[in-house]
């Protein structure tokens, strides 16, 4: 227990300091931050519930064009923001940014939330590659669909509100990385309570035999729509924090992003190891470091890099980080190895 | 428990390479002025982004060569840090930021694309960090009140005003009837709304107004409707690969229509891909080697043509030579603001007024170059099907006379 409370404040000293100490880096530590957001809450279906979606990214964009248009239209006419010719420029004063912020991000979790549930109700009784591919279309169709709505800019894209200038230069990157961090806490904190109760069991029981656990009286349909809405709640959070820390909105590449975030999602849960509270922890990290560093050496080849990444991680740790780790030193996971009882069964087949 | 310390070395060892990879170089290093830009070198706007850096580098060879920037009686060199924005926006504001704050480079070049662009300014005006940028057009960069960003080029609704004006003109004075399709896209949709404010001025009517996906590669609906309704003009804009589809799409399907007026022709070098195909399309441009601007550097468009071409193995588009242009109002910036300071030569190249071989150059308040007037050329082919781009309007560079209506896919 000790060493637990250790590990917690070494994080958290490390995530307070960090923009200090690395100040150059502010914006990748905040990416980071959305990364494993999104690799946690992927987790949550991919990992525990065995639901393979690649809807998630849905409410990340539905987010992140909430908070900002929420955060323009509590103060401004929303449609002459994102009016094509862009003639009229507002802008907020600082209280109005930060108001519309909160409130943006407020809207951010919860619209996504309500709408994982009507969309969970109807699609949630697909199961396995039926439940992936028809997730995969959500994601699409969103980003298509919004791509055509003019009051969020359409394909125009949407500038979300400058930050307004109070505090030194670094203040916005501090803010947003702070925005980031504290919503990355709250995650984990939240999936890691959920985790610990008879919530998880169910997820898990779902994921070995749905079959069975429905026989066994529990109700399936309800746990996954609810384990479904809480991975949406928090992706909102993050989508809404992106699109402020990014600035400018696109419907396909920055929203509705499913050929990059929506599939580095699922990759960072994967590698880091699925179904375990910290294997996207450290699977988003990991592939954010690499991920960074080929794109400074490998430059105009960093998806190649990627691509051999990812092949080695299939082939090498089809379990992730977490799971090769275990499998080496299962001792340290609180499993209790007795040599002999497994030599024994070893002969006795 | 003892994952706990696997967790903790990992975290520390992340820590460490953090600490270990903080290189900053400064903005000028001995004499060299480090430029910073992100560049599309992979994704869909990968071959126009091959042309901005080709053009980039051009100019930075050709400057250097000819002795440098000259600032406080000193002799400096350019130099470019690139990244590669995958022509996502979302990376291309990532990597603005990692240029100021880690490389710590305080002069930019803009990127590929209106859009990416729009992603860069946000970055570069918190900073008051000067970006000349040579490939974003979109009306809305010039109404944000940026005070750091200057185009070097006309903005984007301009782009083909000329084509509708050309045709109603044509047509007697009368309004014609527009068939428009358009990529979801920052640049084509300003394309587009310019398209609305020539129709309207000139009474001209919208038949058609579609919405084309980005990654455009089939536009055969659009095709099927143009080819029902007969319009007198149809417009279609989407960079490099809507010219292409077009093009293609068009002379598969026989579509006769009596004027094609389009964007990023040279770009997607149409006339050297689908040859007499791509005959009698009427191209919005920049630039054109054959107008008569001048300067000690390049002197002209056709030298400029003709060492790019020897350099590159390609004729240079408008791209490629607005962006070498760029280069040279930066130097002409520093040269007058005597200085490096960022204030300074911010104000220097505020108060711009040049001639390049691409143009004269003059920034209005919003940061767009209001000196230079948009080009319409048309593909012409000869009879052994040898393609060129002929300048046909304004009628001041006029090189050839437009031939309207284009001729039937039956009598071609």
């Amino acid at each position: 227990m000790n060493k637990n409370i250790i590990l917690y404040a070494a994080i958290l000293i490390f995530g307070v300091a960090a923009p200090f100490v690395f100040p150059a880096f502010k914006v990748q530590l905040s990416i980071l931050c959305i990364l494993i957001i999104l690799a946690i809450t992927w987790n949550v279906q991919g990992g525990e519930m065995g639901y393979n979606t690649f809807g998630n990214i849905l409410f990340y964009g539905l987010g992140m064009y909430l908070c900002a248009s929420v955060q323009v239209g509590m103060f401004f006419p929303l449609a002459e923001w994102t009016e094509g010719g862009g003639e009229k420029t507002f802008v907020h004063t600082p209280a109005q940014f930060f108001q519309g912020f909160a409130v943006g991000l407020a809207v951010a979790a919860i619209v996504p939330a309500i709408v994982a549930g009507l969309i969970g109700y109807s699609i949630l009784g697909l199961r396995g590659h039926y439940f992936a591919i028809c997730t995969l279309g959500l994601g699409v169709a969103a980003g298509e669909i919004s791509g055509g709505i003019e009051i969020i800019g359409a394909g125009q894209g949407f500038t979300t509100p400058p930050f307004p200038k109070v505090g030194s230069l670094e203040a916005r990157g501090e803010f947003f990385y702070f925005c980031s961090f504290a919503v990355l806490i709250f995650t984990f904190l939240a999936v890691k309570a959920i985790y610990s109760t008879r919530f998880k069991l169910v997820l898990n029981a779902i994921r070995d035999n749905e079959d069975k656990a429905e026989a066994m009286g529990i109700q399936t349909m309800k746990y996954k729509i609810i384990g479904w809405m809480i991975s949406a709640f928090f992706c909102g959070l993050a989508g809404g924090i992106m699109g402020g820390l990014v600035g400018y909105i696109d419907s396909t590449d920055v929203a509705f992003d499913g050929r990059e975030m929506g599939v580095f999602m699922v990759l960072m849960a994967i590698l880091g190891g699925k179904g375990t509270l910290w294997g996207p922890v450290i699977g988003a990290t990991v592939f954010h470091i690499f991920k960074e560093g080929f794109w400074t050496f490998f430059l105009g080849w960093q998806y190649v890099a990627l691509g051999v990444l990812i092949v080695v991680i299939v082939i090498y740790f089809p379990e992730g980080i977490m799971g090769w780790l275990r499998e080496k030193y299962p001792e340290r996971f609180g499993e209790v190895v007795d040599e002999a009882d497994r030599k024994a069964q070893v002969e006795l087949k | 428990m003892k994952i706990k310390k696997i967790i903790i070395t990992f975290v520390s060892a992340i820590a460490i390479l953090f600490s270990t990879s903080v290189v900053s170089l400064a903005k000028v290093v001995g004499d060299k002025i480090i430029l910073g830009a992100a560049i599309s070198l992979t994704g869909k706007y990968s071959s126009n982004g091959v042309h901005t850096q080709n053009g980039y580098n051009m100019a930075v060879d050709r400057i250097n060569s000819m002795g440098g920037v000259k600032v406080g009686g000193k002799t400096y060199m350019f130099d470019i840090i690139y990244y590669d924005d995958e022509s996502n926006p979302k990376r291309a504001a990532q990597l603005a930021e990692r240029l100021i704050s880690q490389d710590g480079v305080e002069f930019m070049l803009g990127p590929y694309s209106s859009g990416l662009t729009k992603a860069i300014a946000p970055v570069t005006e918190k900073y008051g960090v000067p970006m000349v940028e040579a490939n974003g057009a979109s009306r809305s960069l010039f109404t944000k009140g940026y005070k750091y960003l200057f185009a070097v080029l006309a903005p984007a609704n301009l782009y083909l005003d000329v084509a509708i004006r050309t045709a109603v003109e044509l047509n007697g004075g009368k309004g014609v009837r527009i068939a428009q399709a358009f990529e979801q896209d920052a640049f084509s949709q300003d394309v587009r709304l310019g398209i609305l404010d020539a129709a309207k001025e000139t009474g001209s009517k919208i038949i058609i107004d579609d919405k084309l996906p980005k990654e455009l590669n089939d536009m055969a609906a659009t095709l099927a409707k143009v080819k029902a309704t007969k319009p007198d003009v149809l417009v279609v804009s989407g960079h490099t690969k809507g010219a292409l589809t077009a093009i293609r799409q068009i002379a598969e399907m026989k579509v006769d229509v009596p004027m094609l007026a389009m964007t990023h022709c040279d770009a997607a070098k149409l006339s050297k891909q689908h040859g007499a195909n791509s005959q009698y399309a009427l191209c919005a441009s920049q630039w054109h080697k054959t107008l008569t601007y001048k300067d000690d550097f390049f002197t002209d468009g056709m030298t400029y043509d003709a060492d790019f071409t020897k350099e590159f193995g390609y004729a240079p588009p408008y791209q490629a030579a607005e962006s070498s242009a760029a280069l040279l109002v930066f130097k002409d910036a520093f040269e007058r603001a005597g200085s490096f300071d960022q204030k300074k030569v911010r104000d220097a190249l505020a108060a711009t007024n040049m001639q390049t071989f691409y143009g004269n150059i003059k920034f209005a308040e919003g940061g767009q170059n209001v000196d230079k007037p948009m080009v319409l050329f048309q593909v012409m082919c000869d009879d052994a099907g040898k393609c060129e781009n002929k300048v046909v309007a304004p009628l001041k560079w006029a090189s050839a006379e437009l031939i309207h209506p284009i001729p039937k896919w039956s009598d071609r």
